[in-house]
């Protein structure tokens, strides 16, 4: 059984340091790998990173992250980045980490994602520059996620973003901007990857489960949501039927 | 009824920008002298900033405040998918 701990939103800062380190303390006794579905900092600046770089720093077990839109207002994602891996995460942005279990392995793709909306209610690449490139930016990472999942040749595999690969986890968000916090092009990629689970973060009033079109299963951890400084999910590899 | 949702459209969108709170996960909402905000943070102090940035913006009005903060607990039991 593959024991995968994840968290999104949790938006530190000096403010909150040390508020989670009771609880990811004890995290190896809970979990084999700790996912961050990205706002890991509120306004992306290199001092928020390095107190989140020491809060889940030094843990038991891997820590896997994907940055959130929080994570890149002061746009300067490459330092934020350089801190977080110094403190021993490890950031995807279109890339995997495989993590080893009991003889099994956990592979995580993960993606920040974008918006755009979910299938016939969604933007698309036409008009105004501005919209083009809003969605060009979706199509790319969404591109990206998939890639990165189709390379994964694991037991299990995962796709870590921060925005919503689905409609289903957003429920409780006004409707209005779903189209800001998630997009169809999202669950499309893990719909055609053999995907197990997909986790994300972004929709702090949401709900917790979701599942795509093609049947993955979908889970929205911000912290709002999961009320806790993580949750866990047990996957068992060899009952899993893709 | 009309102007109370611009200006809760304007709190809204101070609570996300003002650089002391940058909170997109709090609800404003206001009726009559009150605005009332709900939702959660990560820390007791950022409470008393989205009191503050609201004030900046609209004195006259009374905020109640539903704001938690979001616990930090380890979680009670874990879900098996199968």
């Amino acid at each position: 059984m593959i024991r995968i701990a994840a968290v999104g939103d949790v938006h530190l800062g000096e403010d909150a340091r040390g508020r989670m380190r009771p609880a990811l303390d004890q995290l190896g006794e809970q979990a084999d790998v700790l996912l961050l579905a990205g706002d890991l900092t509120r306004h992306g600046t290199v001092a928020e990173a390095r107190v989140v770089a020491d809060e889940f720093g030094g843990l038991a077990v891997p820590v896997v992250a994907v940055l959130g839109n929080h994570d890149h207002h002061d746009e300067r994602s490459d330092e934020v980045i350089a801190v977080l891996r110094d403190g021993g995460i490890t950031v995807l942005e279109g890339e995997t980490a495989t993590v080893g279990v009991d003889g099994h392995t956990l592979g995580v793709a993960g993606v920040k994602g974008f918006g755009g909306g979910f299938a016939g209610k969604c933007g698309s690449a036409f008009g105004e520059q501005e919209m083009k490139a809003f969605i060009r930016h979706t199509t790319e990472i969404a591109d990206s996620l998939r890639a990165a999942l189709d390379g994964l040749d694991t037991d299990v595999k995962v796709a870590l973003t921060h925005y919503a690969p689905v409609p289903d986890t957003l429920r409780g968000e006004p409707p209005e901007i779903y189209p800001f916090l998630g997009s169809y092009l999202l669950g499309e990629a893990i719909d055609s990857t053999g995907t197990h689970l997909a986790v994300h973060g972004h929709a702090h009033f949401g709900v917790e489960h979701g599942m795509t079109p093609g049947g993955v299963r979908v889970r929205n951890v911000a912290q709002p949501v999961i009320r806790s400084a993580y949750t866990v999910y047990c996957v068992e590899p060899a009952v899993v039927e893709v | 009824m009309t102007a109370e949702q611009y200006l809760a459209a304007r709190l809204r969108q101070a609570l996300a920008e003002d650089p002391r709170t940058t909170e997109l996960g709090v609800r404003v909402t206001v009726r009559g002298d009150h605005v009332l905000l709900s939702g959660d943070v990560a820390s007791p102090g950022r409470r008393a900033e989205l009191e503050a940035v609201i004030h900046d913006v609209a004195p006259e009005l009374t905020v109640l405040d539903d704001v938690k903060v979001v616990p930090s607990d380890a979680p009670v039991g874990r879900e098996e998918l199968r």
